[in-house]
């Protein structure tokens, strides 16, 4: 019998072996619909923001981060602007950042808003949906709240409240 | 146990041989046995036919199964039946599964997405199935075709007199003169009919067509070919199939890509009630016979991952999209699917006019997206403070917008001139007439300081009014696997007909003491061999008739 072959069939076999965990493992994962789900890891983004510089989540690798999904004709997203701009002071110092992500308006609409709520977190501008599609957002506002890990710790739809905001953030703080 | 695998003629075999690899004779049988050879694969054992297998050993034997490969694929079709029940989830372009196969089908649609039969082809146990099959196309293969290989390319000339007696086609009977040169004297004959021929003496061997025996390995390979290039679409960039809005006149980009596509202009164009039948115009449907979006499409060539510059395009195609009829540059390609004729205002250009002269400042153009800020119009500054694209007024009564596409656009500036105060005028613009009207314009601008006495924004004619007049909406696919698909099931069609339209046919035959002894084999086609065999023989002046030659028995 050939000396040769039994390396041969480990090779094959492990060949094998690796393409089936990989087709499993791609049709697993990739056969829903790609929208990011708990404990997920954010989908990657890279917009300009009103300070005028592109911004990524890199930026804020070890910190949590609250991303926010809004729009300035949206009305819960308009109600909840408030409350998310006073948990942004209280935390900021503890590691926390609120970014959000306005979907497809012009600078000077997102610029005249912000300035009339005194708002101050980053915002960034999502001006051909990418992020939106990527994050799956529907309904508006969507909040995803990612933790020091880099993880999405829970995903919340629709108007947040100071309480609601706060419970949450204390959680990526100290989970 | 040690089996002893010697033939009588020395050979040495392999465990698992059923005809002497050198000799042909058939070996671990009665010796007075009457019955047909086993031809498969001339006898040889298979790689894997071990004395003592060990664990890879077994492995790698399941797969080697035949009977193993057609389970798999039997499940596999099962499998696959199942997928076809229902629609699947990827058919779609957007609904919620969790919700909709128990609308739609009741609690057996429930069952069915729970099962997880909703997205069958992409369910683990079919890629498993998938990958097991090929597992076994791999494995079938190289066990049975390395062995045969070998096999068929050191044959002995001289055969056991059994191996011969025992083929499906069979000739034995005395023949005149000389055996050697009775064996040379057929070497002519069998050559005319397009046999390789070799001569051992008084023992002869023809062969012809032996490539189709590498048919069937061929379709292994375009079917692995075939299954990988499956397996690879879901990468990265391989594969894409989604659909995007590409409102008029704009240049879109294309997400997940570095292309951006430019609807120049949709046209739609319906069925007039003449070209309809009687029947369909009593339905009262309104048919679109045709419609087109003549696109551009530009590769981006610099800035493209930067959002804070404007990407640097080249044209790369210019494509009138009809269904059917998709635009395609280098296997990207864009599927006219449907359409939106809703007109959008783009932007307006109004003049300054003052209400009590009639004399009219410069033409400026107000953009709804990303408009200019700073106006400067004869003795006049305009300064555009807010917009609000879909105005309304909030419970607290301040303006706002109800969505962002510009369904009742308004503007508010900051007018500074003379005759104004010197921080300036407050005043309110509606581009649309109706919502001028609906919205109160000069009300509003009454208690903003009252400033539409003096001047007034107007557009003087339809020209200066820009619409984005329809959105088409274009599915967008790439499939890079696509030409090793194609590639894999060309290979699987070269071996389908190498297999089918040609067959390995080989004539041995011996004389011992003036006795002729014919054996004949094909891999199909009895019939034809006999016949060419009966033909041959009747060249050599032996007289035969072609159902003599059939030695019985069904084994192929």
């Amino acid at each position: 019998m050939g000396k040769a072959r039994r390396p041969v069939q480990i090779v094959i076999l492990i060949f094998i072996v690796i393409l089936g965990v990989y087709a499993i493992g791609s049709a697993v994962s990739g056969g829903g619909s790609g929208k990011p789900k708990m404990g997920d890891k954010p989908p990657a983004i890279k917009l300009l923001g009103m300070d005028g510089k592109v911004h990524t989540l890199e930026e804020y690798k070890g910190k949590a981060v609250v991303v926010n999904f809004w729009a300035t004709w949206c009305t819960y997203c308009v109600n909840e602007m408030p409350a998310l701009q006073a948990q942004w002071k209280k935390w900021s110092d503890q590691g926390v950042v609120v970014l959000g992500i306005n979907t497809g308006e012009d600078e000077m609409t997102v610029r005249n808003f912000t300035q009339q709520l005194g708002i101050d977190f980053p915002v960034l501008y999502d001006t051909n949906n990418e992020a939106v599609q990527d994050y799956g957002v529907v309904p508006m506002p969507t909040t995803f709240f990612v933790d020091k890990k880099g993880k999405i710790a829970s995903i919340h739809e629709g108007e947040l409240n100071l309480a609601t905001l706060d419970d949450q953030i204390k959680r990526l703080v100290n989970p | 146990m040690i089996k002893n695998t010697k033939c009588e003629c020395g050979h040495q075999n392999r465990v698992g041989t059923v005809l002497c690899e050198a000799c042909g004779k058939p070996l671990d049988e009665h010796a007075d046995s009457k019955e047909l050879l086993e031809m498969r694969y001339d006898g040889v054992a298979r790689r894997s036919q071990r004395a003592n297998p060990n664990f890879i050993d077994k492995i790698w034997n399941f797969f080697s199964s035949v009977k193993v490969a057609i389970y798999l694929i039997i499940f596999t079709l099962i499998g696959a039946i199942f997928g076809t029940i229902f629609e699947q989830e990827s058919n779609f372009v957007s609904f919620d599964p969790s919700t909709f196969y128990k609308d739609k089908y009741g609690t057996i649609g429930d069952i069915y997405y729970k099962l997880g039969l909703s997205h069958t082809y992409e369910s683990w146990w079919f890629v498993l199935l998938l990958v097991m099959i090929g597992a076994s196309l791999v494995i079938c293969s190289l066990d049975r075709v390395l062995p045969l290989y070998k096999a068929l390319s050191k044959q002995k000339i001289r055969k056991h007199m059994q191996f011969l007696t025992r083929q499906k086609v069979v000739y034995q009977g005395p023949v005149e003169g000389n055996g050697e040169e009775w064996v040379q004297q057929a070497v002519k004959p069998l050559k005319k009919k397009g046999y390789r021929v070799h001569t051992d003496g008084s023992a002869l061997l023809a062969e012809k067509q032996r490539f189709s025996r590498w048919g069937p390995y061929v379709i292994h390979i375009g079917l692995i070919v075939f299954l990988l290039a499956v397996l690879f679409r879901g990468l990265p960039g391989l594969h894409l199939d989604k659909h995007y809005w590409f409102p008029e006149g704009e240049i879109t980009k294309i997400p997940d890509t570095n292309l951006y596509l430019k609807n120049d202009k949709f046209t739609v164009e319906y069925y007039t009630e003449e070209e309809m039948s009687d029947d369909f115009r009593g339905t009262g449907k309104i048919v679109p016979k045709l419609f087109e979006t003549k696109a551009i499409l530009y590769e981006c060539t610099a800035d493209c991952g930067d959002p804070s510059k404007e990407p640097k395009l080249k044209e790369v195609q210019q494509h009138a999209i009809r269904v059917n009829d998709p635009l395609n540059y280098k296997g990207f390609k864009a599927y006219q699917f449907d359409f939106d004729l809703t007109p959008k205002l783009r932007s307006v250009q109004p003049v300054l006019v003052n209400v009590e002269t009639g004399e009219q400042y410069g033409k400026f153009k107000l953009d709804m997206t990303n408009p200019q800020q700073n106006f400067t119009l004869g003795p006049y500054t305009l300064e555009l403070k807010n917009k609000f694209m879909d105005f309304a007024l909030n419970d607290q009564g301040q303006p706002i917008s109800k969505s962002k596409d510009p369904n009742a656009p308004a503007f508010l500036f900051l007018v500074k001139g003379p005759d104004l105060p010197e921080k300036g005028s407050q005043y309110i613009y509606f581009p649309k007439q109706i919502d001028k009207e609906r919205f109160q314009q000069d009300a509003i601008n009454e208690k903003l300081g009252g400033l539409q006495n003096k001047l007034q924004l107007d557009v003087i004619g339809m020209e200066d009014v820009d619409f984005i007049e329809s959105s088409s909406y274009l599915n967008i696919r790439i499939d890079r696997a696509m030409p090793y698909v194609w590639t894999g099931l060309g290979i699987v069609m070269l071996g389908l007909v190498m297999g089918f339209y040609w067959q390995h046919r080989r004539i041995w035959l011996r004389i011992d003491d003036g006795v002729l002894t014919v054996g004949g084999h094909t891999s199909k086609n009895w019939f034809g061999l006999r016949r060419e065999v009966a033909s041959f023989l009747k060249m050599m002046n032996v007289e035969v008739d072609e159902k003599q030659l059939d030695n019985g028995g069904n084994r192929s």
